[in-house]
């Protein structure tokens, strides 16, 4: 492979590209035929990509070769047909990886644009095995990477091109698993610190509106993947349900904070229309948790992986409670509402540890949840959840006192190191027994199975 | 319920979705992936994928805009597509243009609605979020304007590129780049809110690269954004000069060299260029608020520091005054706009801050830095005065007793301005002599190609020349010695013109010999390149005199100067012959060949004036050759001065230095008119004739005793001496045949009155004081005698002793002579030399009286005659004169009943001097002429037998000229009586009367011996 160097270099920058592309192809196919385990692409093919379509500066020297805007595009469109004309995934897999994994080099810059824009391609114009591939690629790679490919999707298609929020739209329904990880690429960046992490209105709507329509698309990662010790460290969350439970308790906050410094009519707008669909988007978490024990226990990992961690509960809270004290420093002239917002702020996250803690996507002990929330304010569902009822009511298939307080806090507990447990089990029993949950309206007089009985 | 409003939320929000796909822009439904994909093949090959055949250009774009709105990333794409659009467009815009639009707008009209379909994309996108695509459109927008104006500037209709306003013109009209601007303008205007920095920093990048082509771009932009433009422009160029700076160990090495060093100075010079146009005040504005802010970086002078950082950093405010130094050298039009608002903002304090921030740079920086700033002020055109002023001012060391306009300022301040002032007069200096070495060394090279270098400081100082001298004269310490320096350049700079004014009015306004000497030194200078500056700058002062453009004191002045420094060549004749002497040759050879145009300030109302001209004259040499004309104006002029002097000296006697002065005007005027008597026969006989005739006028008699018989308090008036009381009589004459009551005769109308009224009624004059009277008679003599005596006419030799007082020439006697008939006798009749009969005098009484009435009133004539009598012979020419003095005395004589001639004294005296004079003008022997001395002694009826005798003699041995001889070594005329009759038959009655009053004339008998 490292000897077709010297034929590309006279060769203009596209041609050169086409052709390395075209070598990468048949040469990662000899490879996979092979059957070498595991296939592994050489630095040699690496340095070549890195020179020839990456256009990394290969030393000082050689002036830089660039490609023009619409020489790139015509390398965008021929990777894209590229990889939708190539059959076989374990070869789309390795030649993706092969242009798009990072090395930690210089590269790694064009990389991440080469990538950008690919990936914003293909959801335009619909290459689902890109996106299957970019969805692994989320899975694998650096969380700080994911947000940035995060960010030039929502920039390009939520605030610089007016009008194309439907093509990202159907990212759910062409892959659902890159919209998995885009989901929680997204809410990983988004985590309403400020102004500028606060979600565009129109990317919430998707969000809500994708969840709402598919509760089990946040969890598609989780299911589809194998729990494998090969989960890169700092790599993204395996569901957004972390996130996406911050969203839901820092936003009546984080929102009438935004209104603060601007009185503007537009961010009162959009606080009016964003708080809606935050409550329904707390809805469909809740939903998506009760999904839960039964994916669990159909993987037998219930009670041994958590999905909702401590450390970012902990740091939840700990948010919360300093957002809680600047809301009451500020809140001279509408103590009222802010006293409302505070409270629907504290329910949800009430409510997210209750329904989390009973379906297994939270494991602690009530004592840990005492410590994390002893600075904030009083709240009666708190109280409630907090001091509530043992908790081995919750599931009667596991007997009480099975969590050791080591699994809870350690990351170890979070990515069980048997993946001898991973194998799917048939599924649980209790699958028939929650028909249609999404269309089951949550009434308080309702039978709820998992709802503990007082 | 929960459930239900989450339901409910969820419809709200596909029905917003449904609001926003409704709302989206595009007017084409969205697109499938399918057909996106289409699209794109399409775009990137140039085919219809669909249909197989090629896109027209029209169709390529508008596929390139369905994507621009529909695929993210092929944003760069596109837009490098569009890029080739607008170049086709303005292609065949200037196409058609070359074609003079014959063939209509066939490929641009239809680019035309493309590129406005593009146009309205990009300002939509823009409007929307201009965060995002503002950066994006506008580096593209400014990109492509810089590649369009530079690629199609060569085009034959394009203008060449420094005429901005045809450029401006031809783009704007053109729909490509006009649409190109106007993105840009949005975006630089969202921009402008939270990066100001970054969009001109591009601007800047482009103008540089693209540079004459892509002016009108920054002209157009700063003209819309003038405020910001500016501003930022300048903190953008300070910053990178700053940084170029450091990197080059040295700020001012770039302004050696203007190359490339520094790519963004020039920019930002050109940029401002534009600007200063119609925006100068602001740009001035900036420019000085740079500055006060570079000197107090704390302050919170500027609302806007907030947004620029320039002010923040200690190296860049440090840098700043290099920075605007740097700038104002590369553009005139900057300099221009500060320089004259800089010097007013130069306070003490702000000058304290400067001195302490100059402190801390290096020394060579610092030199630089002056030698930039003695660059710019020597190119400054204008406010160079107010600059040099500024300067002299500061620099002046303080001092006790003169206290300038400003307190004294710090010493480091001081020793500053001091540097630079000479440093500048060093810089001037040499491009001075180097400027016209350059012309005059070698003129095969540079006479033809290369004018006159111009230096815009002196340049403008030029119309400044008063002033500076005026301060030079001042002679402040160190302050006029660095005035006198720029002075001679100057001069030497604007060649004769400026060099005679300053001249002339350094000449105008020296008030003592000190101040005096600075022309002189100036002139020492000069005279080594220039010729003939002297007269130059008289011919000056004469035009300005002409002109009266001078006040009465400085023309004082300057007469004055003139004639010190003439007098100062007397001096130098006496001692050594110094640099001076042959200056003041020059001045005056000069000034005698503008004689005529001084003399009329003789007469100047101002007396000081006169004073002042009069001494000029009286010094002044007079010229070799002069015209009639000029010489009868100046005598008449010197003539009526030497009155007016004794008039003045007469009204001024009695204050001490008033009397001084008129006093001395008096010996200057004697001095000139003996002088200018002496010049030519020409100006002796107007001299002379005028002193006499002025002597005599009305005016002045009274000057010297004269009292005019002034008959007012009469009824009616009799005939006068003086022509405009004649009307009078002419009145009388004209009642003659009208009136009725005739009192009997005729003549009832009579000298000494009217018939039955009574004797006139004589007015009572005022008596001057009579040694006045005297002292004027005596200097009115001696400047007619000197006048008579001196050699000009004739040229009769000096007398071989210097003690004895020249003889009275001839000629000039015969001068006052007639001049004294013509004024005492009027009527001409009679007028022969020879005299008649006793008898016929009666035929000539009223004549005669009148003449007597004229010696009455004007006792200053017997001292003219006996003048005249030692001019022999002029006294000939008196003759009627004499003959009708006699006659009155003797019909005086024998109706006198008194016992003594004494008795009336008039009379006597008249006689007594008339018979001397006579005897002097040897009209009578010496024998007949002593009888005067007898006559006090005597009866009236004596004195009449004595005074017949008299007559009896001159009727017999007439009054001729031609018996009069030359004799040479007497120098003088004289008469042979021998010649004449014997004398013997008239001496007759004189025995008779010694005889009978032997008592009392023994001792006169001697006398009458023949």
């Amino acid at each position: 492979m490292g000897d077709i160097r010297q034929s590309l270099l006279p060769r203009d920058v596209l041609s050169a590209a086409k052709e390395l592309l075209y070598h990468l192809d048949i040469y990662i196919c000899n490879l996979v035929q092979s059957g070498r385990q595991p296939p592994q692409v050489d630095a040699k093919t690496l340095e070549l990509v890195e020179e020839f379509i990456l256009h990394a500066p290969k030393d000082r020297n050689a002036p830089a070769r660039r490609m023009s805007a619409l020489q790139e595009l015509q390398l965008l469109e021929i990777m894209c047909s590229c990889f939708q004309e190539q059959s076989r995934d374990t070869v789309r897999q390795l030649m993706f990886s092969a242009l798009f994994s990072l090395q930690g080099n210089q590269a790694d810059e064009s990389r991440m644009s080469l990538l950008g824009k690919l990936v914003s391609m293909a959801i335009a114009v619909g290459r689902v095995p890109i996106l299957e591939c970019a969805a692994t690629w989320l899975q694998r790679t650096h969380r700080v990477y994911c947000v940035r490919l995060a960010q030039v999707l929502v920039d390009d298609y939520c605030s610089m091109v007016p009008g194309s929020v439907p093509t990202l739209q159907n990212i759910h329904s062409t892959s659902p698993r890159f919209c998995c990880q885009f989901i929680t690429a997204v809410t990983t960046l988004y985590d309403l610190a400020s102004e500028e992490l606060t979600p565009p209105l129109e990317l919430l709507q998707m969000i809500v509106s994708w969840i709402h329509d598919d509760p089990r698309l946040v969890l598609i990662t989780f299911l589809n993947t194998p729990l494998s010790g090969s989960q890169p460290i700092s790599s993204l969350d395996v569901t957004p349900l972390g996130g996406l439970v911050r969203w839901c308790v820092k936003a009546p906050l984080a929102y009438r904070r935004d209104k603060k410094p601007a009185l503007t009519n537009g961010s009162t707008e959009s606080e009016a229309e964003a708080g809606p669909l935050f409550s329904a988007l707390h809805l469909s978490v809740l939903q998506v948790f009760m999904l839960l024990p039964n994916i669990l226990n159909e993987k037998g990992l219930f009670g041994r992986l958590a999905l909702l961690q401590m450390e970012s509960l902990a740091a939840l809270t700990s948010d919360l409670s300093r957002l809680l004290d600047q809301a009451d420093k500020h809140a001279h002239t509408s103590s009222a509402e802010t006293h409302v917002l505070s409270q629907l702020a504290l329910d949800r996250l009430a409510q997210a540890l209750q329904v989390a803690m009973a379906n297994g996507a939270l494991l602690c002990s009530r004592e840990d949840l005492r410590a994390i929330c002893s600075r904030l304010p009083h709240n009666n569902l708190l109280q409630l959840v907090l001091s509530g009822p043992v908790m081995y009511y919750n599931n009667i298939h596991t007997p009480p006192l099975t969590f050791s307080p080591h699994s809870a806090h350690s990351p170890i507990a979070s990515h069980p190191t048997h993946p001898a447990h991973a194998p799917h089990t048939p599924l649980a029993t209790h699958s028939s027994s929650h028909p249609q949950y999404t269309t089951q309206p949550f009434m308080t007089g309702m039978p709820f199975p998992f709802r503990p009985s007082h | 319920m929960l459930q239900g409003r989450a339901m409910s939320v969820v419809f709200d929000v596909s029905s917003l979705k449904a609001m926003q796909s409704s709302h989206s822009l595009s007017p084409q439904t969205a697109l499938s992936a399918q057909e996106l994909s289409q699209e794109i093949k399409s775009f990137i090959s140039g085919i219809d994928t669909v249909q197989g055949r090629k896109l027209s250009v029209r169709e390529h774009a508008r596929c390139a805009v369905r994507l621009l709105r529909s695929v993210p990333a092929c944003r760069g794409a596109v837009l490098e597509h569009l890029r080739g659009v607008y170049d086709e467009h303005v292609s065949a815009f200037l196409h058609n243009l070359e074609a003079e639009g014959d063939t209509g707008s066939g490929v641009s009209s239809n680019l035309e609605d493309i590129i406005q379909e593009v146009h309205g994309v990009l300002s939509e996108f823009i409007r929307l979020n201009p965060r995002a695509w503002a950066p994006l459109v506008s580096a593209w927008a400014v990109d492509l304007l810089g590649q369009l104006s530079s690629k199609h500037a060569g085009r034959r209709v394009a203008p060449h590129s420094c005429s901005l306003n045809e450029l401006l013109q031809l783009w704007m009209s053109c729909a490509a780049t006009r649409s190109l601007m106007e993105t840009y303008s949005q975006c630089l205007a969202a921009m402008l809110a939270w990066c100001p920095d970054a969009c001109v920093d591009a601007l800047l990048d482009t103008s540089v690269q693209h540079s004459p082509h892509f002016d009108w771009v920054v002209a157009h932009i700063g003209s819309a954004f003038p405020g910001t433009i500016i501003s930022r422009v300048l903190a953008c160029g300070l910053k990178d000069f700053c940084s170029h700076g450091s990197k080059d160990q040295g700020l001012m090495v770039m302004g050696v060299d203007k190359g490339g060093r520094v790519p963004k100075i020039g920019s930002v010079v050109g940029i401002l260029g534009h600007l200063a146009a119609h925006h100068s005040d602001s740009i001035r504005k900036e420019l000085l608020r740079m500055f006060q802010e570079s000197l107090t970086p704390s302050s919170p002078l500027s609302p806007t520091s907030s947004s620029t950082s320039w002010e923040s950093s200690p190296q860049l405010w440090r840098a700043a005054i290099p920075f605007l130094l740097q700038l104002a050298a590369m553009s005139p039009n900057l300099f221009g706009a500060v320089s004259a608002e800089l010097v007013d903002l130069l306070r003490p304090p702000v000058l304290l801050q400067l001195q302490a921030l100059l402190q801390g740079l290096p020394r060579e920086e610092l030199d630089n830095m002056l030698g930039l700033a003695v660059h710019l002020i020597s190119q400054s055109p204008s406010g160079g005065a107010r600059v040099l002023r500024f300067l002299a001012d500061t620099a002046t060391p303080a001092s006790v007793i003169i206290s300038g306009p400003t307190p004294a300022p710090h010493e480091g301040v001081r020793e500053g301005c001091d540097r630079l002032l000479q440093m500048l007069l060093l810089h001037l200096h040499k491009l001075v002599f180097n400027r016209s070495d350059g012309v005059e060394g070698n003129p095969h090279h540079s006479a033809s190609s290369q004018p006159q270098r111009v230096i815009p400081f002196l340049e403008e100082l030029q119309s400044h020349v008063g002033e500076l001298c005026a301060e030079t004269l001042r002679l402040e310490r160190k302050r006029h010695l660095w005035l006198h320096q720029l002075l001679c350049l100057l001069s030497v700079y604007g060649g004769p013109s400026v060099a005679t004014e300053a001249l002339c009015q350094l000449l105008t306004q020296a008030r003592n010999p000190e101040e005096l000497a600075l022309a002189w030194q100036l002139h020492t200078t000069l005279s080594s390149c220039m010729a003939g500056l002297i007269p130059a700058a008289i011919c000056r002062c004469v035009a300005e005199i002409h002109t009266h453009t001078l006040g009465p004191k400085q023309l004082r002045q300057l007469l004055l100067n003139l004639a010190a420094a003439i007098q100062s060549q007397d001096e130098e004749k006496r001692g050594a012959a110094g640099p001076q002497s042959s200056m003041a040759m020059q001045v005056g050879s000069a000034v005698s060949g503008h004689l005529h145009d001084f003399g009329p300030l003789l007469l100047h109302g101002d007396p000081a004036v006169s004073h002042a001209a009069v001494r000029l004259l009286s010094c002044s040499p007079l010229p070799r050759t002069s015209s009639p004309a000029h010489l009868l104006l100046l005598s008449r002029a010197a003539v009526t001065h030497f009155f007016l002097a004794l008039q003045r000296r007469g009204e001024g006697g009695k204050e001490g230095r008033e009397g001084g002065q008129a006093g001395e005007a008096v010996n200057c005027s004697v001095l000139l008119l003996s002088r200018f008597a002496a010049y030519s026969p020409l100006t002796l006989k107007a001299v002379v004739q005028q002193l006499v005739e002025g002597a005599l006028h009305k005016g002045n008699a009274d000057l010297f005793g004269g009292q005019i018989a002034d008959m007012s308090g009469a009824p009616v008036s009799s005939p006068s001496v003086f022509p405009d009381l004649g009307a009078s009589l002419l009145d009388t004459n004209c009642r003659f045949g009208t009136s009725v009551n005739f009192s009997g005769s005729v003549w009832s109308v009579f000298h000494a009155g009217v018939i039955g009224k009574g004797l006139k009624v004589r007015t009572e004059t005022k008596l001057p004081d009579p040694s006045g009277v005297i002292q004027n008679i005596q200097t009115l003599l001696a400047v007619i005698v000197q006048c008579c005596s001196s050699s000009g006419l004739n040229g009769s030799q000096p007398p071989s002793d210097p003690d004895e007082p020249l003889p009275i020439n001839a000629e000039a006697a015969k001068v006052v002579a007639v001049t004294l008939v013509e004024n005492i006798c009027p009527d001409v009749a009679n007028g022969e030399l020879s005299w008649p009969p006793e008898e016929h005098a009666r035929t000539t009484v009223e004549r005669d009286i009148h003449i007597r009435r004229c010696f009455e009133a004007h006792p200053v004539l017997f001292p003219l005659l006996q003048v005249v009598a030692a001019g022999r012979p002029a006294l000939c020419y008196c003759s009627a004169v004499l003959r009708g003095l006699l006659a009155t005395l003797l019909a005086h004589w024998e109706a006198s009943r008194e016992m003594s001639s004494i008795d009336s004294p008039w009379h006597l005296q008249a006689t007594c001097l008339l018979v001397s004079c006579m005897g002097e003008g040897q009209l009578l022997p010496p024998v007949l002429a002593n009888v005067h001395e007898a006559f006090p002694h005597l009866m009236p009826f004596e004195v009449r037998l004595l005074l017949l005798a008299v007559w009896e003699y001159v009727r017999a041995n007439g009054p001729m000229p031609q018996k009069f001889v030359f004799s040479s070594e007497k120098g003088l005329f004289c008469r042979d009586f021998s010649r004449d009759g014997d004398v013997a038959r008239y001496v007759a009655p004189i025995h008779s009367v010694l005889h009978k009053n032997i008592d009392r004339l023994g001792h006169l008998c001697w006398r009458f011996q023949l």
